[in-house]
């Protein structure tokens, strides 16, 4: 598996080095509603940030400002310290896999070809995209011949595998990902969260994950930043969090009560 | 003698006749479909056009076919030879149906799987040619389907002006009293219409289910 | 099913069809190479026409032709062979020179042929044969019994006695320009009533029937000998001469030019008494109009 490309060993987390996403005061409004209000966050590379929120609290709005779908009305949204605005569209896109619910998967294409999407518009030679499609679908665990298969004819999770597959394709340093397993059942989406962990833990990439479910969150991240109504009510590590008397907190954490703990 | 023994005397201008028909519609339909799947891709980008488009294509189909032949036969260059002005009028008649269904069928793609592959860093050309068209293609092709069996229905008016093709069988019967000349021109021309249906309905239905696989 | 595969199969239709369009630019021209088509208007005499040119390139070529008369029009049979869809039809020469090369009318026999050929090869490469020998323009006639009782040959002698009759024309013919109001200013016709605007189908009996006394018909009109009428000569030249000619493609004739030979036979070998009793066999008589034509050709010594 190739490291992440430029940003020195993934373990350290020296206060020099610079984060990989940063929202600096940034704001969206739509139409003059403001859906995400003065946000600070940063995440730093081999770090997992969960977003954690209700419908219509900002959390895909934030996704979207990452990779450029919009754009911040006031403050600085900056990947790899350039501001997003500066960024050529297209290549930003291409150095952030973005995985959503269900896959998101072209219905018109193979495993294969869906996976292999950003390689081969990026011009890798074939064999090399061949390689690389055989060895993501180890990585996700899905069989080899599932790759001439087309998306119907998977299950939503090997569909879900193969968005996560399609996502890591040309390596790159960011993942982002909105409720990716949301739709999936709950034997299969623990697998996926389990799977996914071990996985974030040998790339070391600067992931987001977006969800609305608490167990997920305490799973899978590093920090976890809770977002009300477009505003960040709190942003803290994983273990500060679950002890946090914030009364938002405290509501998530009544919610899910009463349910078995993964762990 | 019978209807059947007629057609075997005088086939070879059934022949003629059903080529210059196949002709004024295959051209016209391509000619439309040259320019109006490109509008239609247009009017996706541009959405303010899609009204002024879809709209001038719209009354351009109101007009009777017989009265557009008529407007056009004064034009310069156009109304001097039957068969440009034929074909002209029936590609601004097709024009509807494939403006329409290629705004339509891009329109009706998933806009998550728009979204997915804009997210990936896909350039607005590579999202078109790789995403949107294939996805559309049926319904696009769904409007090449209707635009080509308009007109091979409406290439037998054409005769009317002196375009030739099935048409002139009718009308010739027309003024013979002659019913066996009659349907030597409308069985070939309502033939060549079902067959078009047929195998475009046939090529629509495989691009169709392209956009069902997921 | 793959998209690959479709699209490879949809690439294969469009070179197809790109490959029939570059081969087949004109619509039908280069098909018939091997036949002769003659076209026609769709009216009796049109028909008795094309078939006599359809018999004699027969006979003396012994090349293939088709027939495809019926067409609705002088603009469609024009359109017809500009696109190489027919070979020759029967025209007139007025309807050549106002309706076709768009000019004004004379009453020259021979300036109106010379216009009509020398305009019809120059501006479409079309080839005017040479004038069949009659003449379908417009006549005013009368009942043969008072031309006989009133010793009348030509309209200028009829004009005397225009007083004491009753005119039956048809609609158009009260409006053309070149129709009555010119007839009247030519001859200084003075009729004592305004003329009867009569249905063309009902005039023929209203003559007949002394419910009028000139009418204005066809002069080829197959009735003319049958009801024993009589053609006033236009004397004036008022009416623009109508000659019935083959007109042909220019480049039929170069690939066939025995087809030019065959048709010069024709030259001059109808009168208009001739073509008033073909038609008359035809629309009076109800016979066949090929075996009409054949008898004809025949009985000239025009085929075997």
């Amino acid at each position: 598996m190739t490291a992440s490309p430029s940003l020195g060993s993934p373990i350290e987390r020296s206060a020099s080095e610079r984060p990989s996403i940063e929202f600096d005061h940034a704001s969206f409004r739509l139409n003059g509603r403001p859906l995400l209000n003065d946000l600070v966050l940063s995440v730093k590379q081999g770090e997992t940030l969960v977003l954690l929120g209700r419908s219509g609290s900002g959390k895909t709005t934030t996704l979207k400002l990452i990779n450029r779908l919009l754009l911040p009305t006031t403050g600085e949204v900056r990947v790899n310290g350039i501001r997003t605005s500066d960024w050529d569209p297209i290549r930003l896109r291409r150095s952030i896999g973005y995985v959503i619910q269900d896959g998101g998967l072209f219905p018109h294409f193979t495993v294969e070809r869906n996976i292999a999407l950003v390689p081969r518009i990026e011009n890798w030679p074939r064999a090399r995209v061949e390689a690389r499609v055989r060895e993501l679908l180890a990585t996700v665990g899905l069989n080899q011949d599932l790759a001439s298969r087309y998306p119907s004819q998977l299950s939503g999770g090997q569909r879900q595998r193969v968005g996560v597959a399609r996502a890591l394709a040309a390596d790159p340093p960011i993942l982002i990902l909105d409720e990716a397993f949301g739709a999936l059942d709950p034997i299969t989406r623990s697998e996926m969260q389990k799977e996914f962990r071990a996985l974030q833990q040998r790339m070391r990439k600067a992931v987001i994950f977006v969800t609305h479910d608490l167990r997920e969150a305490m799973l899978l991240a590093d920090r976890i930043a809770l977002l009300e109504e477009g505003s960040l009510i709190v942003d803290l590590p994983v273990a500060q969090f679950s002890r946090s008397e914030h009364p938002l907190v405290r509501a998530y954490e009544e919610a899910f009560s009463g349910l078995p703990d993964p762990e | 003698m019978n209807f059947w023994q007629f057609m075997m005397t005088n086939r070879q201008q059934v022949l003629d006749l059903t080529l210059e028909h196949i002709t004024l519609a295959g051209v016209s339909t391509l000619l439309a479909a040259l320019v109006g799947i490109p509008l239609g891709i247009l009017i996706t980008r541009v959405p303010r056009l899609s009204k002024p488009v879809l709209g001038g294509a719209n009354i351009i189909q109101t007009i009777p076919s017989l009265a557009l032949f008529g407007f056009l036969l004064p034009a310069p260059w156009i109304g001097e030879r039957a068969g440009r002005l034929a074909i002209l009028a029936l590609a601004l008649y097709a024009l509807l149906p494939l403006i329409r269904n290629t705004y339509a069928g891009i329109q009706g793609v998933d806009p998550a799987v728009v979204e997915a592959g804009r997210a990936m860093g896909l350039t607005d050309r590579q999202l078109l040619l790789q995403v949107e068209l294939p996805l559309a293609s049926g319904i696009i092709v769904a409007g090449v389907r209707i635009a080509t069996v308009v007109s091979i229905g409406l290439a037998t008016i054409a005769a009317a002006i002196g375009a030739g093709g099935l048409g002139e069988f009718i009308f010739r019967g027309l003024a013979m009293v002659n019913n066996q000349v009659i349907l030597a021109g409308a069985i070939p021309a309502a033939l060549l219409a079902l067959f078009a249906d047929f195998m475009l309905g046939r090529l629509e239905r495989r691009l169709g289910s392209l956009r069902s696989k997921s | 099913m793959t998209i690959d595969s479709i699209r490879a199969r949809v690439a294969q239709i469009i070179c197809a069809l790109l490959v029939y369009l570059l081969l087949f630019p004109s619509v039908g021209c280069e098909r018939h190479a091997d036949r002769i088509v003659v076209g026609s208007k769709n009216f009796t005499e049109q028909l008795i026409l094309g078939e006599l040119f359809a018999q004699v390139i027969e006979a003396r070529t012994h090349l293939p032709v088709e027939r495809r008369f019926y067409l609705a029009g002088t603009f469609i049979c024009q359109q017809a062979i500009l696109a190489g869809r027919i070979d020759i039809y029967p025209e007139y020469t007025g309807t050549a020179l106002t309706a076709v090369l768009k000019q004004q009318p004379s009453g020259d026999k021979a300036e109106v042929y010379r216009r009509v050929k020398q305009g019809y090869e120059k501006q479409f490469g079309l080839i005017a044969g040479p004038p069949l020998g009659f003449d379908d323009s417009f006549a005013m006639v009368i009942r043969g019994e008072d031309a006989r009782r009133l010793h009348l040959r030509t309209l200028s002698q009829a004009a005397a006695f225009t007083p004491q009759w009753r005119a039956g024309f048809g609609y158009e013919f009260m409006e053309r320009p070149d129709g009555y109001k010119g007839l009247v200013a030519s001859y200084g016709l003075r009729f004592a009533e305004a003329p009867r605007i009569m249905d063309l189908g009902l005039i023929t009996r209203a003559l007949r029937e002394h419910q009028v006394d000139i009418i204005a018909g066809n002069n080829t009109d197959g009735l003319i000998p049958a009801l024993d009428f009589f053609v006033l000569e236009d004397d004036h030249h008022y009416f623009p001469p109508y000659e019935a000619v083959a007109v042909m493609r220019g480049e039929m004739l170069k690939q066939h030019p025995q087809v030019g030979a065959a048709l010069d036979a024709l030259a001059g070998a109808i009168s208009d008494e001739d073509m008033r009793r073909l038609n008359y066999a035809v629309d009076g008589e109800h016979r066949d109009a090929a075996v009409v034509v054949k008898e004809f050709l025949r009985q000239r010594g025009l085929i075997r």
